[in-house]
């Protein structure tokens, strides 16, 4: 008997120092590379006719707003590539022009888009700019900290298009792709 | 930080299954009687070696191993994550891992009440199982951008996790000569536990109503936990003291119930079955719970005119940001919780056969010895198992077949198939040797993979030592 335990014994342990592991490398993980691309909304503007008619002079609506997504660290620091699109809509009688600035922290131009919109258009002005690799520098998106809309009214004061509820709206979105690793 | 995270990810958490079929109805291993307090024992009394009567270890993954990530092949590895892992797994999958080591344990058999043994111990046990958050995954991997429309489920995250140990007194007793019965009381002293397992609500981003996109977020999330904040906080804490304290009824406390039963339906064909750890655990003890719940749509800063004009000054972004912060607050708290154990489920049904080992006829052991009621012993014994065990995504179940054979008194040797969740091809062998009163046991699972272990879905390994008399004949 105690020659059959050892026997059964002695498989056992053979059964483990005969066991073996392929090769492993777990230094891999550090090429494990995670670029996620998020896309969000930025900034939505929208204005009707009949408040640009009551506005004095050419210039209509400049602002600047507070924008603190671009500078936070975990974004501005890990920011890739990527682009920001513009949609614009005219349904007014007028011609109108639009600035969208990005500013620094001290309200220095950044960067800067420009658009020229057509009377009583049914069509939408879409734009797509691109940061980043043969783009505009990533810097401009990293240190941008406010947003600057400005509205000109390049027609006149008094009329009123045909299209029903006139107004004019400036939509936005950043689509930019991040290091996570 | 994420080397280990993947190593516990990989490795710490090999245990999946905590099934121990190897070790299920052994009549002639005691620590049996933990996983069935209702099996037939033989012993007069039995002493745990401490520290070395019981350790088992189960790790299990589904879907990948370490292997497929890790081998030397000299392939991308963000591309195999990619393959194997992002696109190969699904929110079933799951890493566990389980292991309990008995401090001590012991039983014995009253001269008064031959029919009845007692058993006694403590051991200290961690389970840990996490669920692939496959959507979280595919979020934090690939971002939400040509996702539109796609609904991230939070509830993919579930992941729980605790060490606690386990004092436990059982009563086996033989009713008849076809039933055994037993059952357990458990004392849970919880050192930690970490649990997040009923989250729900999703993230989804569509065509925005003013804007180009909308983001939503719906969340209804609850991470609970006891027992870690103050080892994270308090950096002078002597943590094997505080350790200790809560392992020795210093933690939250829980009670628990195992039942079994042996049933003969025939001189040769046995049935067992038992349920164990019926229980919970109350947590009061340095709590601490994180929630994130409500529903906000974001479609960026939204300046309409001629409302916007009426506060010039507004800081549209803060206020969205404070907006967000109000309608899906990520707060904190200190309740107390209820946690149940995973409650496992044990049935076999067996058939004894070859030559008798041991018969009433060879007893000669007096008008009340419980012996004298005894069945034949065989051999040969074969048969089937089935176990199935609670868990957050529902019961997980466990087949196996095994042949079971007697040499002498001196050794036992057990073999399985087991089919379950992490492998088809699961062959385990156990060894039960007595050497006059020294009882030593070993057993390991999934031998067929430890060609290249690095490979396998399953692994477990068990051993113990003990002292044991048996019943004089």
């Amino acid at each position: 008997m105690k020659k059959h335990i050892f026997y059964i014994f002695l498989g056992v342990f053979l059964l483990f120092m005969t066991s073996c592991m392929e090769e492993q490398n777990f230094d891999q993980i550090d090429d494990l590379s995670i670029t996620p691309t998020i896309e969000s909304s930025i900034i939505y503007v929208e204005s009707p006719e009949r408040l640009i008619n009551l506005a004095s002079g050419i210039s209509f609506y400049t602002a600047a707003f507070n924008f603190d997504a671009f500078s936070q660290a975990y974004f501005a620091e890990r920011v890739l590539d990527g682009s920001i699109t513009y949609e614009l809509e005219n349904t007014t009688s007028k011609e109108m022009e639009i600035l969208f600035e990005f500013l620094d922290e001290g309200g220095n131009s950044l960067d800067s888009e420009q658009f020229f919109l057509e009377p009583e258009s049914t069509a939408v002005l879409q734009r797509e700019v691109f940061y980043g690799g043969t783009g505009r520098s990533l810097d401009i998106i990293a240190n941008t900290s406010s947003l600057s809309v400005s509205v000109r009214n390049l027609g006149n004061s008094t009329s009123i298009s045909s299209i029903p509820s006139p107004k004019i709206v400036l939509r936005s979105s950043a689509k930019f792709r991040v290091r996570l690793k | 930080m994420v080397k280990i995270f993947f190593a516990i990810l990989f490795f710490g958490n090999l245990l999946n299954a905590q099934n121990k079929q190897l070790l299920y109805d052994f009549i002639e291993i005691p620590q049996a009687l933990i996983v069935n307090p209702g099996m037939e024992t033989g012993f007069q009394w039995h002493a745990g070696i401490p520290m070395l009567s019981g350790l088992s270890f189960h790790t299990g993954t589904s879907g990948v191993s370490v292997n497929d990530l890790f081998a030397n092949d000299g392939l991308d590895f963000t591309q195999k994550f990619t393959e194997r892992v992002l696109d190969g797994l699904s929110h079933r999958d799951e890493i566990s891992t389980n292991f309990q080591i008995e401090v001590f344990s012991g039983g014995f058999r009253i001269a008064n009440k031959p029919d009845q043994y007692y058993s006694f111990g403590m051991y200290v046990e961690s389970d840990f199982i996490n669920y692939w958050p496959k959507d979280l995954a595919i979020l934090g991997f690939e971002g939400n951008a040509d996702n539109l429309n796609r609904e991230f489920d939070l509830g993919h995250l579930k992941t729980r996790g605790e060490l606690l140990s386990v004092f436990h007194i059982g009563i086996n007793k033989k009713i008849d000569r076809n039933l055994t019965i037993g059952a357990r009381a458990k004392l849970y002293s919880s050192i930690f536990n970490l649990n997040s397992t009923r989250n729900k609500g999703y993230f989804v981003t569509t065509e925005g109503q003013n804007n180009i996109y909308s983001n939503t977020l719906d969340a209804d999330m609850e991470l609970r936990s006891s027992g870690i904040q103050e080892i994270l906080d308090d950096d002078s804490l002597d943590l094997s003291r505080t350790l200790t304290k809560r392992a020795l009824f210093g933690g939250n406390l829980g009670l628990g119930l195992d039942i079994g039963f042996t049933y003969s339906l025939t001189d040769q064909t046995v049935f067992t079955g038992s349920i164990l750890d019926i229980g919970f655990v109350y947590h009061n003890k340095d709590i601490k719970n994180y929630t994130l719940n409500g529903r906000a749509t974001v479609e960026g800063i939204e300046i309409i005119l001629p409302q916007a004009l009426a506060n010039p000054n507004a800081d549209f972004w803060q206020d969205l940001v404070d907006e967000i912060e109000e309608i899906v607050p990520f707060d904190n708290n200190e309740n107390g919780f209820v946690t149940f154990r995973p409650t496992k489920l044990n049935a076999s049904i067996r058939y004894n056969f070859g030559e008798p080992s041991l018969s009433t006829e060879d007893c000669n052991c007096g008008p009340d010895t419980y012996l004298n009621d005894s069945r034949i012993k065989y051999v040969n014994s074969i048969g089937g198992q089935i176990f199935v065990i609670n868990r957050p995504r529902g019961p997980q179940a466990a087949l196996t077949a095994f042949y079971q054979r007697r040499f002498g008194k001196s050794l036992a040797l057990k073999t399985t198939y087991t089919i379950d969740k992490f492998s088809f091809s699961n062959i385990g062998v156990g060894i039960n040797s007595q050497i006059g009163p020294v009882n030593f046991y070993i057993m390991a699972d999934n031998l067929l993979a430890y060609n290249n272990i690095a490979d396998t879905h399953y692994a477990s390994f068990q051993l113990g030592l003990n002292i044991i008399s048996w019943e004089k004949k």
